[in-house]
């Protein structure tokens, strides 16, 4: 019995280290998915919300034109990130085309999970219509490389929504010019941000200056920081490196913190802790006078509150203004047949076509990456939110793309909330965040 | 050896074999496994996983997350079902007794108990909404200034552990319900004929006879509130710094940080302390049960 249990020990041990050492090989089965029809068909992951469901719509048309069946399926948010790697880690993905976060395309990219489109993208459309902002965070890694691993699919970016009818209201308007002594004028600085969300921050009547994504769950507090930071002075890292140490600990993000600080006393109750849903939630129960949140928010608070509302760039500070990015590029999972990546290059070829482009603009908070229609005067007329959305494209920054991009943002969250939050000064909290985010980098030898 | 004796041995093994097999294979081999990768630098994604030693060790010993963590976490377990004992057991005392509609009374009870904490967690998320949830609106209209139950810093925690006395307060009292029903009435009536006040028949008669059986609910209990997760994912998700558990640092270190050798190494070191704290327990109550001939 003694040897019985040794050699179940020894076997465990054995399976345990051959499985550690590696998974399988992609498979790369000559297989075709076909719908229920019998038709080929392609795949799409993508998280539950409305430019999902107008994807899929087009992929109806594309279907009819071409026969390729489109099958968007959308994951809850809460869950997609999880589910889309727990598919990765397999050797087969259930999807064709991924529709990945901004910042997942540094670990698509360099684990091989997205399919290389470099040689490929510019046979089916020329790139210099494609953005160079979309370009650089949604496609390429690393940035500025000319490695393209996504098409831009959902281009979006931080903007501002203000109540338009409070904004113009002339009771109003009189007592702004009393007490700061200049029109009440949708605010082009920061510091006129703050002025004016202190106007309106009237808790005892259930009115509210400002609110701002600032939730520690996943990314809210940095996306909505890092629009200060930016137009501060501040950076996450060096320009031409991941050098992190004496650009993120500099007087210009401290400033930006700080600057945070005091807007997070201008909101409703439980601000300094609102996801993009709270911050859509409290400016469209009518509290709140401005709301930071990004551009595909927007068509549902136009719906919902018609010319009450206005759209704008976020503020700027000394003439520096940077929206966050964010958005999704379309991959082409390296997981799936030769010939399933087949399909799935007719889908993005079909998909990057200007007039298919012209119908993306049309459906529910689809934006678009071209430079064509954002800059034709058409677009920008079209709709309040699209002239603010087609500037601020020209403004967006993303957060770090690198494949440890998790951990950064975990440390990231913690310290810029606990600088945020009181419970460590600012400049301590940015040292610390700086020293920390190095040493993940050291670690995964990006630095 | 005879032939009678090897058949007796080959039959153990056939009646045996199936269910060590089902055990090594989801038991043990995946703890071996787990403890193999924990000396890893595995990813969920990537197979160029190499042997690094004592290094994810080093990394969850130095890591103060682990630390808040595991902090946060005992004190979810302490509280939880210290009021959940107490509750319970008060709760358990005045049903013993038969009154009208006490199966209805009892029913309703349980109820929080049969729900999926996950479903709890979303149900209780619109409940203590701070703009729009029933109880800041019943407070706002008896003139208290409401909290945000769900987001400010200091409540967040407290309110998981409200949500979690709710859910499991019925549990204990239906264990300490058994217990009280296994106590024989004629200790009670012996009692009753020495005068004995209520409170030394409670001290005396019902909590020392209660005991193990109530050992066993905290025992239960504890080992399943040190798992917390569904309810702190439904409410704030598993990287709030204020409410982040055990699990759900355990999640996102594998899940999202994609680590999963420090993972592994972190799942260790959660295993030793619940199994040091269990065998404690266990032997307590061990002592406990021989002490009072149980």
């Amino acid at each position: 019995m003694r040897l019985s249990t040794a050699w179940i020990a020894s076997t465990c041990l054995a399976f345990a280290m051959a499985s550690c050492g590696g998974e399988s090989a992609p498979s790369d089965s000559k297989s075709t998915t076909t719908d229920a029809a019998g038709k080929p068909a392609i795949t799409v992951w993508w998280f539950q919300w409305d430019p999902a469901t107008g994807l899929q719509e087009l992929g109806r048309e594309f279907e009819a034109e071409t026969g390729i069946a489109v099958n968007v399926q959308q994951i809850p948010l809460a869950s997609y990130q999880e589910k889309v790697f727990l598919e990765f880690g397999g050797s087969r993905t259930s999807f064709d085309i991924v529709i990945g976060d901004s910042q997942w395309i540094g670990r698509g990219a360099s684990k091989q999970l997205y399919v290389e489109l470099t040689d490929w993208l510019p046979t089916v459309v020329d790139l210099a219509t494609i953005h160079p902002r979309a370009a650089k965070y949604l496609c390429e890694y690393p940035e500025n490389s000319g490695r393209w691993f996504a098409a831009p699919c959902e281009t979006d970016a931080v903007g501002l929504a203000y109540r338009k009818d409070w904004f113009e209201d002339a009771a109003e308007r009189e007592a702004f010019r009393t007490r700061f002594g200049r029109e009440l004028t949708v605010p082009a600085t920061w510091e006129e941000f703050r002025e004016v969300a202190e106007f309106f921050q009237r808790p005892a009547d259930k009115r509210y200056g400002c609110a701002i994504p600032s939730d520690r769950n996943y990314d809210g507090l940095t996306m909505g920081v890092q629009n200060l930071l930016w137009a501060f002075g501040g950076k996450w890292k060096a320009e031409d490196s991941n050098q992190v140490v004496g650009h993120l600990d500099s007087q210009g993000s401290v400033d930006a913190i700080e600057f945070f600080k005091t807007l997070m006393k201008l909101g409703p109750k439980g601000c300094e802790r609102l996801d993009y849903g709270q911050v859509l939630e409290s400016f469209t129960n009518g509290s709140t006078a401005m709301a930071l949140n990004y551009f595909a928010f927007f068509p549902g608070i136009h719906a919902q509150f018609g010319d009450k509302v206005g759209f704008a760039v976020v503020p700027a500070h000394d003439g520096r203004r940077v929206a966050s990015l964010g958005g999704q590029g379309l991959s082409i999972s390296a997981k799936t047949s030769k010939e399933q990546q087949e399909l799935s290059k007719r889908f993005i070829a079909w998909f990057l076509k200007r007039e298919v482009q012209e119908k993306w603009i049309t459906k529910p908070a689809g934006f678009t990456a071209n430079s064509a229609i954002l800059s034709s005067a058409e677009f920008r007329a079209k709709t309040p939110y699209n002239a603010p959305f087609a500037d601020s494209v020209d403004a967006m920054r993303d957060f770090w793309n690198v494949p440890v991009f998790n951990e950064l943002l975990t440390v990231t969250q913690r310290y810029v909330g606990m600088a945020v939050d009181g419970e460590m000064p600012t400049q301590e909290a940015l040292t610390k965040l700086a020293q920390e985010k190095e040493r993940i980098l050291k670690e995964a030898g990006l630095l | 050896m005879s032939k009678a004796a090897r058949g007796s041995g080959g039959l153990a093994w056939a009646l045996v074999g199936p269910t060590l097999l089902l055990l090594i294979a989801f038991n043990v081999f995946p703890l071996v496994y787990n403890v193999v990768s924990s000396f890893t630098n595995a990813e969920l994604i990537g197979g160029d996983s190499r042997w690094v030693g004592g290094a994810q060790y080093t990394r969850v010993f130095d890591d103060d997350l682990f630390g808040g963590a595991l902090r946060r976490t005992a004190l979810f377990v302490v509280c939880a079902v210290a009021v959940e004992m107490l509750l319970g057991f008060v709760l358990a005392l005045s049903l013993q007794r038969e009154f009208r509609g006490k199966q209805a009374v009892l029913t309703a009870l349980l109820v929080p108990m049969m729900l999926s904490p996950a479903v709890m967690g979303l149900f209780w998320n619109l409940v203590l909404n701070g703009n729009y949830g029933i109880v800041n609106h019943a407070l706002a209209a008896l003139g208290f200034d409401p909290p945000q139950w769900l987001t400010d810093r200091d409540l967040k925690f407290w309110s998981i552990l409200m949500i979690d006395v709710w859910m499991w307060t019925p549990f204990m009292m239906l264990i300490s319900l058994a217990g009280l029903s296994s106590i024989p009435t004629s200790i009670y009536e012996a009692a009753q004929i020495d005068r004995a006040s209520a409170w030394k028949v409670f001290t005396r008669i019902t909590l020392p006879m209660c005991g193990p059986v109530l050992g066993l609910a905290v025992l239960f209990r504890a080992t399943d509130a040190l798992k917390q997760f569904d309810l702190v994912m439904a409410v704030t998700g598993p990287n709030d710094g204020a409410t982040q558990t055990l699990s759900t640092l355990l999640y996102q270190v594998v899940f999202r940080d994609g680590k999963v050798g420090l993972g592994a190494a972190f799942s260790c070191v959660i295993l030793v302390v619940v199994i040091a704290l269990a065998t404690v327990f266990t032997r307590y109550i061990d002592r406990v049960q021989a002490r009072d001939g149980v």
